[in-house]
């Protein structure tokens, strides 16, 4: 068999089916949640919240409860408490969210070093295995991704009011408190149902790369937003592809077409033109 | 008598242990344009948010539009809609890939839920309507992060202008400018007070300014310490009520200007 063969038929097996359309949804979902989240100056925050995922993760072995079912409100609940700390504290939240990701990630380690069954499952928590996402997964993370879209969508004005501005947009009316605490909730959800695909350390490429490459081509915030969602699932699926040709790992894969990407975009984006270009 | 557009009674705003503004009483009369002035930390910034409902007030009562606003800041959206507020500065602005164009837009849409495909054809023709007033047509493709602050004032006007508004508050609209601009902003924004009948409330230390376009005055330092038209409330024993003994008001080296019709 030939390698062209081998990757046809690698393409018709389930698994690497599902792992394609995981890789879209989620890179999609990284890419829509990260284009509000990079410009909030969130992308820390999404760091700190991938890595306290392993200690919700942990949490639910330890309890001998699905992983997963435990990590969706533990990652909902976390990102509320770190939200409410970094906003009544006097540190810099820099500083603040160091300190949460680097210690939920030494104690979750610890914890799972005691758990013989997952002694040999730390690197797929750490790197993903999107090779073993399930149907259910997918049906999960394809109703997150509707669900996003269309609260982003609906609320799109006052999404980027508040982004500008969060006493202009209290000033039209909107409900600044209501909105961050959705979003954050969104988030949470989206760090909690990637963490199987994409892993603990990877997660906040997702969320950051294809923002930041699509803010430096984008025009304009209605183009942003769509090539930000663009970018990430189209950097997993090729991700995906090569790895699958090159039988590399695929999160790492996935995160360095998406560097690739992030580069191209470097390359290709319009010199700023600076405040007051045209006088 | 002229119709009151702001009624404000006994307003207390405490930020945290602070009380940043102390019972103050005042009203606003359709299409005045009054300052309000005081030195920094004298609670301006305080006393506009917490008018427009952006942080709470503990005590007192403010009606916009006959309209009272309640102590967490909520007010029917037929009133909200006729409010327009341009804060100082946009921290962030440099960040967000926004057009001129998108950001005027954003002025238009009611609040609330609502698909962003909605009203497409009305909202487009307001943004053009608004960007021709304000001399920025051919300013609405561009990112709003890359315009001058100058540019920048233009376009927050042109937000305002999008949608019929009855009163515009404006805090420290001057700041970032440089004199020519700052003149260029106050006539196009005399002008637009009168074309479009606002009423303007406007943080401001120019007092210069304030004396050559403003109909009256608020001099706050905490309470109000004293109000009425420039030529009463910019007196220098009334001033240093409000700055303290000692206060020499800044001279401005841009040519004086003749006050504005």
């Amino acid at each position: 068999m030939s390698p062209w063969e081998g990757w046809l038929d690698l393409l018709q097996q389930p698994f690497m089916q599902r792992a394609l359309i995981g890789g879209l949804l989620t890179g999609s979902l990284g890419g829509l949640l990260g284009s509000f989240a990079v410009l909030r100056q969130l992308s820390f925050f999404s760091d700190a919240l991938g890595h306290s995922a392993l200690l919700g993760i942990t949490l639910g072995i330890l309890l001998g409860l699905n992983p997963t079912l435990v990590l969706i409100p533990f990652a909902v609940l976390f990102a509320l408490m770190v939200s409410r700390l970094v906003d009544n504290n006097r540190l810099p939240t820099d500083a603040l969210l160091n300190i949460i990701y680097s210690s939920s990630l030494a104690l979750a380690v610890v914890a799972l070093s005691f758990v013989d069954s997952y002694k040999g499952g730390i690197a797929n928590l750490l790197f993903g295995d999107i090779l073993g996402v399930s149907w259910l997964d997918l049906g999960l993370i394809l109703l997150l991704l509707i669900g996003a879209s269309g609260y982003l969508l609906l609320s799109r004005r006052d999404q980027i009011l508040l982004t500008l501005d969060e006493s202009l947009a209290r000033s039209r009316g909107v409900d600044v408190g209501l909105h961050r605490l959705l979003f954050i909730v969104v988030l949470a959800l989206v760090v909690a149902l990637s963490i199987k695909a994409v892993g603990v350390l990877l997660i906040s490429a997702f969320v950051v790369i294809p923002a930041c490459a699509s803010r430096l081509v984008s025009n304009s915030f209605n183009l942003y937003v769509p090539v930000a969602a663009g970018l990430g699932g189209g950097c997993a699926v090729l991700g995906l592809l090569l790895s699958g040709a090159l039988s590399l790992p695929s999160g790492p894969s996935v995160v360095i077409v998406q560097l690739a990407g992030f580069l191209l975009a470097l390359a290709l984006a319009p010199r700023s033109k600076g405040p007051g270009a045209a006088g | 008598m002229a119709e009151m557009v702001l009624e404000v009674s006994g307003l207390t705003v405490r930020r945290g242990s602070l009380t940043a503004v102390q019972a103050v009483s005042f009203g606003l009369a359709a299409e005045t344009d009054t300052a309000l002035v005081g030195p920094n930390g004298a609670g301006k910034s305080s006393l506009v948010q917490a008018l427009l409902g952006i942080i709470p007030h503990q005590e007192g009562e403010v009606r916009l539009l006959g309209h009272r606003l309640s102590r967490q800041g909520r007010l029917p959206e037929a009133v909200r809609a006729q409010v327009a507020y341009l804060p100082q500065t946009f921290p962030l602005v440099g960040r967000v890939p926004l057009t001129v164009a998108e950001f005027v837009g954003l002025g238009w849409d009611p609040a609330g839920l609502r698909w962003p495909w909605r009203g497409g054809e009305q909202r487009r023709r307001a943004v053009v309507q608004a960007l021709g007033k304000t001399a920025s047509q051919d300013l609405a493709d561009r990112l709003i992060s890359e315009l001058s602050p100058g540019q920048i004032k233009r376009v927050l006007l042109a937000f305002c202008l999008v949608r019929p508004r009855r009163l515009l508050v404006l805090d420290e609209a001057q700041a970032g400018l440089d004199a020519q601009a700052v003149e260029s902003f106050y006539n196009l924004l005399f002008q637009l007070r009168r074309t479009e009948g606002w009423t303007i409330l406007q943080v401001s230390h120019d007092l210069e300014m304030v004396r050559r376009t403003c109909t009256g005055v608020l001099c706050l330092n905490r309470r109000l310490r004293c109000s009425g038209p420039p030529n009463h409330a910019l007196q220098p024993q009334q001033l240093e009520q409000v700055y303290g003994r000692g206060y020499v008001p800044y001279q401005h080296h841009h040519a004086p200007s003749p006050p504005l019709p």
